[in-house]
């Protein structure tokens, strides 16, 4: 017999799951005063761009006051969380994203997949073998947890059982950012403890909730659309297709609904690439990182006038 | 900010210059409103002087047209810049407000 709802959500509280939580966090710094948070949606290599936007604050001397990550751009909050530099993070991502990611097939789940009766399906199914990333995720963080970012660090994933997005604040980076790339039809739902998480994107690709939830007044939003293929030439090809429709749809739903239902301020950082950024151009992140930094210092009189407004 | 308010027949163009964001909002609200409670309900934003707007400019786009449709009339954009379009798309107002490419199209668009 599966475990209740409830259960479910003891569960998921003790392995620092936010998913339910009901009491918005506090604010540290008392009514009246800025809580900024930067908020990396999905986007793959162009999260990269999210670099550009830290060293615009930086130079700045603005600092964040809470980082949320969903997806590709879980990778990213991680790094700046952890205090990385910007051209560390470069450097990380080249050495983490390549091609060879996607190279080995997982050929237990296509198996399951094509005679289920005999190899029986699983519900951790992908179709690439995710030991390289692991192995990967494993070298860039090590052993680091959430408890050892110097900005409070939130990672979004998708509980696949009940579609709810889920927030990790606590224990492994590692496993939060492994449940939140689990790219779906690509990379298998990632277990932690009795749950089976997917990537973020598919429960809210650009979690502004979770910023407000914390208490964030002044919130920096970088996120992209999932791209549209002119032609799906074979069945995963397919499948992503499918995927951007609905993911780019919910960006927009979500995004609409928490602008207009909030008295947050939320500034969008719409970097714009002349280039085409596929999913491995690892090669271009010089250039997305740049077109992150253009695209922040274009909103930042707006930001220092309001961060200037809501402190006088 | 800075607002300059026309009247076109029956149309009011409403051009603003400047950012519309969580320091500016109230401002053009309240103007806006003003002309909708002076019976003046068929309104054109003019948005060519506006390079941003944040989520407080979405709500008093949206509170100022809910305003002129209670009124019988509506609240028609024109000549949005790129950066803005951007941000109003990514948020589905083109889904709910009508865009013209310039301040000409919208006033005609009331007499259509």
């Amino acid at each position: 017999m599966p475990p209740s709802r409830a259960s479910r959500r003891r569960e998921a509280s003790d392995l620092g799951n936010e998913a339910n939580a009901l009491t918005p966090a506090p604010l540290p710094g008392g009514e009246g005063s800025n809580r900024v948070a930067v908020v990396i949606g999905s986007g793959s290599v162009k999260c990269a761009a999210a670099l550009g936007l830290l060293k615009v604050l930086d130079r700045e001397g603005i600092s964040i006051d809470l980082i949320v990550g969903c997806s590709g751009g879980s990778l990213y909050a991680a790094m700046i969380a952890l205090g990385r530099s910007a051209a560390e993070a470069e450097e990380v991502t080249r050495r983490l994203w390549t091609r060879e990611l996607t190279k080995r097939r997982h050929y237990p789940s296509l198996f399951r997949a094509m005679l289920p009766k005999i190899f029986g399906f699983t519900e951790q199914f992908g179709l690439v073998d995710d030991t390289l990333i692991l192995d990967r995720l494993q070298v860039a963080f090590g052993e680091s947890k959430f408890e050892d970012a110097r900005i409070p660090l939130y990672l979004t994933a998708t509980d696949f059982h009940t579609g709810e997005l889920a927030v990790f604040s606590q224990g492994s980076v590692v496993d939060a950012i492994r449940a939140s790339i689990a790219i779906p039809y690509v990379f298998r739902p990632w277990k932690i403890g009795s749950h089976l998480y997917v990537d973020g994107f598919l429960s809210d690709p650009m979690p502004v909730g979770v910023a407000i939830k914390h208490g964030a007044n002044v919130i920096v939003t970088m996120g992209f659309e999932s791209p549209y293929q002119s032609h799906a030439t074979s069945v995963l090809k397919f499948a992503f297709q499918l995927s951007s429709i609905m993911s780019n749809n919910l960006l927009r739903a979500n995004y609409a609904f928490h602008n207009l239902a909030h008295h947050t301020e939320i500034l969008p950082i719409i970097p714009q690439f002349r280039e085409h950024i596929h999913l491995f151009d690892t090669d271009k992140i010089p250039y997305v990182i740049e077109e992150g930094e253009r695209a922040a210092e274009q909103q930042l009189p707006y930001l220092r006038r309001l961060l200037a407004a809501e402190l006088s | 900010m800075v607002i300059v308010v026309e009247k076109r027949e029956v149309v009011t163009i409403v051009s603003i210059d400047g950012s519309v964001d969580g320091t500016t909002a109230r401002e053009l609200v309240s103007s806006l409103r003003e002309q909708v409670a002076g019976g003046s309900s068929r309104l054109v934003g003019n948005l060519a002087g506006v390079d941003y707007t944040s989520s407080a400019g979405l709500r008093a786009l949206l509170e100022t047209v809910k305003d002129t449709r209670q009124h019988g009339g509506d609240l028609r954009l024109a000549a949005v810049r790129p950066e803005v379009l951007r941000v109003l798309e990514l948020s589905g107002f083109t889904s709910i407000l009508q865009v013209f490419d310039d301040v000409d199209a919208a006033v005609a668009s009331f007499a259509a």
